[in-house]
């Protein structure tokens, strides 16, 4: 599980925030806790040699503040309105995953929970909304990290 | 990226590059052309760091470091090191030579590492072979963004052995830093950047034979030197117009000004115009101080003591990486552990001044402080600020020459103008989505 953002520009600090409150549980329930902030190329590092990422962090795309997206990236890209990143100055989220999946670098699961933000300028804290939907977006991902797991053994035990 | 119709002969074309809203603003880049006249060029893709600078005032000296480091998520190390160059001027104290000074240079090489790979291999490389970026580039040339990511590594590496963490190292201070390497620790470092050396080495060869437009820029080129070798941690500020100037005299020389209808700054020498920091302005000023292997990878690739062809900056980029492979290499092997990992700096009322050269250029920091060591006020001047109106100059020539393009084409080409020259995006805007249209 992977919080990714940026501490310092309002709801960017999201995908950091709600990892930060489930990391106790998630690590008891084997689930390797990272953090990401600056460019997302380091999302290959930290994924590498994992079956599954879950990628935590906010979105801009347009729709109300403190709705959770959820995107199964493991065959198909996010799409564009969900990234995070332009196309010709920096590596964001979205261009992390493709490009590992152009190089074989990707997990065979890679799952994008997303916290829609309204105020990401510089310095700002968290929208009222965003903070409202933290909690609850953090049991989301907890969730979806336990059935992850779950899955997992389950196909582990399967096929050993 | 959307074009839409034709334009009609004497009709007005815009050409307008937009955020996306994850910071406010209007149109990044704006080109509007009046039949073959281009009448407007406007230019903003930097925001300066004002926030900063107003949550600095109050703060303690010793926090600068850790503060400013924020500023860029690619180039914090940069921030640490003309911070704490400030201020230990501000307190009359110069780190100039010794293993903390290598220790400084050893990690700022690690920086130019990293932030010079990200862009050489991913956000350059796939223009010139034709790709709209990085991931359509790697589904043909896997070998190259794999190379890409192995010189980062070598890098961040660095930043992580000398720096405490990857991404905001920690492990920097007024003064020096809180725990310093030992041997065995640097030692680690040697191999991964062993392999980078060479793969650098090979990268300037690469480069060299990319295909080139016939350009030549003359802006003047401005960059720190460095009696000691090229310049990275410090060093007089000077030009290929004459500027030869303690960093002190900064303000003296260079300001930079609000432009009206915008809220671009564009930075000039007074009395004069725009200017040029970063690999460019570098090579032409301190070429014949470059390691001998790096001047040898230039010679190989052809290049003269001067560059002025933005689009060459990708050869340039690739001998500073060896450069800073080399001088990283170098530093480890003379490396001795410092009995104490920072000297004692203590606060006294007055002004300080660091400059630095980040990766994109030079970086200016000036503080005041009380007798306390409390900021009283802070400067902060960013390379991509300074570069701005030479950008913006680019783009007008690009435009110029490019008036027979379809719209389509010829914001490819703008977009290619300003990553020529490696523009901290990342710092200000997380989106810089080109538009075409048509008034």
């Amino acid at each position: 599980m992977i919080g990714v953002g940026n501490a310092l520009r309002g709801d960017d600090a999201a995908g950091l925030e709600v990892v930060r409150l489930l990391s106790a549980r998630a690590a008891a329930a084997g689930v390797v806790v990272r953090e990401q902030e600056g460019e997302a190329l380091g999302l290959l590092e930290q994924w590498d040699g994992a079956d599954v990422a879950i990628l935590v962090d906010a979105i801009h795309s347009g729709a109300p503040a403190g709705t959770v997206h959820r995107v199964d990236a493991s065959r198909r890209p996010i799409p564009a309105r969900l990234g995070s990143s332009s196309s010709t100055h920096a590596i964001g989220v979205a261009e992390a995953v493709e490009l590992a999946r152009a190089m074989g670098r990707l997990p065979a699961r890679v799952i994008l929970v997303g916290l829609e933000g309204t105020r990401f300028d510089t310095g700002a804290a968290l929208s009222a909304e965003v903070r409202a939907a933290v909690g609850e977006m953090a049991e989301a991902v907890l969730r979806e990290a336990l059935r992850q797991a779950r899955s997992l053994a389950a196909a582990t035990a399967a096929c050993p | 990226m959307s074009a839409a119709g034709g334009s009609q002969p004497g009709g007005t074309r815009i050409i307008r590059t937009d955020y996306l809203a994850r910071v406010e603003g209007e149109g990044a880049m704006f080109v509007r052309l009046e039949g073959r006249t281009v009448a407007e060029v406007k230019l903003r893709i930097y925001e300066p760091p004002r926030f900063f600078e107003a949550l600095l005032r109050g703060r303690a000296f010793t926090e600068a470091p850790d503060i400013t480091a924020r500023i860029c998520g690619i180039c914090p190390v940069a921030y640490q090191m003309s911070a704490v160059r400030a201020m230990e001027d501000a307190c009359g104290v110069a780190i100039d030579a010794g293993p903390l000074r290598d220790l400084r240079r050893l990690l700022y090489c690690g920086e130019w590492i990293e932030s010079h790979s990200l862009h050489v291999y991913m956000l350059h490389a796939p223009d010139f072979l034709g790709y709209s970026g990085a991931v359509e580039m790697a589904r043909d040339h896997r070998e190259i963004v794999e190379q890409g990511l192995q010189m980062k590594k070598a890098g961040n590496a660095i930043l992580a052995v000398v720096g405490g963490r990857e991404v905001h190292p920690i492990n920097v201070r007024v003064g020096g830093f809180y725990r310093a390497p030992t041997v065995a620790e640097l030692r680690t470092l040697i191999e991964p950047l062993e392999r980078a050396r060479e793969t650098a080495l090979a990268t300037a060869g690469w480069a060299a034979q990319l295909p080139f437009p016939d350009v030549e820029r003359a802006p003047e080129l401005v960059a720190l030197a460095d009696s000691g070798g090229y310049p990275i941690d410090l060093g007089r500020i000077v030009s290929d117009g004459g500027i030869d100037i303690a960093p002190a005299e900064f303000d003296r020389y260079f300001v930079e000004e609000q432009v009206e209808h915008s809220n671009a700054l564009h930075a000039r020498i007074r009395g004069r115009g725009s200017y040029l920091t970063g690999p460019l302005a570098r090579y032409a000023l301190s070429s014949q101080s470059l390691r001998p292997l790096a001047r040898e990878a230039a010679r190989d690739a052809g290049l003269e003591a001067v560059c002025r062809n933005p689009f060459q900056s990708i050869v340039l980029r690739a001998v500073e990486l060896v450069q800073a492979c080399d001088e990283a290499i170098a530093i480890i092997g003379d490396y001795e552990q410092p009995d104490a990992p920072a000297v004692e700096v203590l606060p006294r009322a007055g002004v300080g001044h660091g400059a630095t050269e980040a990766p994109r250029g030079m970086l200016y920091h000036r503080y005041e402080i009380d007798e306390a060591g409390t900021i009283l006020d802070a400067e902060i001047v960013p390379p991509t600020s300074q570069n701005q109106l030479a950008i913006e100059e680019d783009l007008r020539a690009v435009v110029e020459d490019g008036l027979d393009l379809p719209d389509e084409q010829l914001s490819l080409r703008c977009e290619q103008a300003i990553r020529n020259h490696d523009p901290c995006i990342s710092c200000a805007t997380h989106f810089l989505k080109l538009t075409v249209e048509r008034a």
